[in-house]
């Protein structure tokens, strides 16, 4: 039976949704609660959705119930406070690996990246990660292509500015 | 930052979450087909005026044929299991347990002696699948219950099948113009080892 078949088919996008859950929340245990429960609701809801690709709805369901989750959970304080620019980018933000040409040690990439805002964290994760495009993020996020694009190229920025800083500050 | 680097800073699921959601993924989806089954005898209640209208419907949306029958294997097995009426007549020779269809069947069943391959068998019972009586016999491999359930194929049927469902793996065939259904929680190689040994 055909339902049998697409339920099963959500299982392969538990490694996705887990590495969302993982950065967003930066806790092991907190990431596999939010999964389970994800997953769940994932596959109450699954027969009605109308959508081809399960992907990036899984996506956002996953990043919904961390949100939720954070809110109840801990103080959101703990990570710097999102400063949105509202101008959007005239072309979208090149260098697809971008993470691969830092001139860094994966620790320290890792450090930086935790220390964004959960809203550039995600995209930037979604996009060099995960590798979704832009208007798939835009779908898990739920706001328009361009501030997923502006989230992207100010998250970059802030990441290689972590770097530097971090860099002058051990000579 | 190399390739390698990249890959490390993906997080995958554990190993032990993603089996537990399996399962409960794979427990949504007969749940599911439970439902569509109930949906399909309402909606042929509810018809019962439109008779034609109704039976097409209920044709097109129960599960097939096959899918029903595969159910209620399953049903029978964890019903033998839990229902402590594993078997009705207990016994290892196969010379008691053959004749004691006798009477209840119209056919009788073949009742192969396995005890020398590891698996004896415990006895026989009667069940009912497909709306007829059926025979059941009941094998063991250590801790482990093998159900056979036995009766005749329709004319012209030929499928032969492997599943694993609820846990349990399931091994289908037809031999001779009979019917055979294997199930039991032992692993699907040693079980298709048994099949094996049964049919020839």
């Amino acid at each position: 039976m055909s339902s049998k078949k697409q339920h099963i088919a959500l299982i392969q996008h538990l490694d996705a949704g887990y590495n969302l859950a993982r950065w967003l929340t930066r806790n092991e245990q907190d990431a596999q609660d939010v999964l389970q429960e994800s997953f769940v609701r994932a596959l109450r809801f699954f027969e009605s959705l109308e959508e081809e690709d399960p992907k990036p709805w899984f996506l956002k369901i996953v990043r919904n119930t961390c949100y939720t989750w954070m809110k109840k959970n801990r103080n959101p304080s703990r990570s710097e406070p999102f400063d949105e620019e509202t101008h959007v980018p005239d072309e979208a933000p090149s260098d697809p690996e971008f993470l691969l040409l830092l001139n860094a040690d994966i620790a320290s990439v890792r450090t930086a990246l935790e220390s964004l805002s959960t809203e550039y964290r995600e995209a930037l994760l979604l996009r060099e990660l995960e590798g979704l495009t832009y208007e798939e993020i835009s779908k898990v996020a739920s706001v328009p292509i361009g501030t997923v694009m502006s989230r992207i190229s100010r998250a970059r920025v802030k990441v290689q500015e972590w770097l530097e800083k971090s860099k002058k500050g051990e000579t | 930052m190399k390739k390698s680097d990249l890959e490390s800073l993906y997080y995958k699921a554990p190993e032990s979450l993603v089996r537990e959601l399996s399962k409960k993924a794979q427990a949504y989806s007969v749940s599911s087909q439970k439902s569509s089954r109930l949906m399909g005898f309402r909606y042929a209640v509810a018809s019962l005026g439109l008779l034609i209208l109704g039976g097409i419907y209920h044709f097109a949306s129960s599960p097939s044929f096959e899918e029903r029958t595969v159910q209620e294997v399953v049903s029978s097995h964890v019903r033998s299991m839990m229902a402590n009426h594993l078997t009705d007549v207990i016994s290892t020779d196969r010379h008691t347990v053959k004749p004691w269809f006798n009477g209840k069947l119209d056919f009788s069943p073949k009742v192969s002696d396995l005890a020398q391959e590891g698996f004896p068998l415990v006895g026989g019972r009667l069940d009912y699948v497909e709306s007829r009586p059926v025979a059941a016999l009941v094998y063991r491999r250590d801790q482990h219950v093998i159900n056979v359930l036995t009766w005749p194929a329709l004319q012209g049927e030929k499928k032969s099948l492997f599943q694993t469902r609820q846990g349990y793996n399931l091994f289908q065939w037809i031999d001779e113009g009979m019917q055979y259904w294997v199930i039991s929680d032992l692993n699907a190689n040693e079980l298709k080892e048994f099949v094996e040994r049964m049919r020839k």
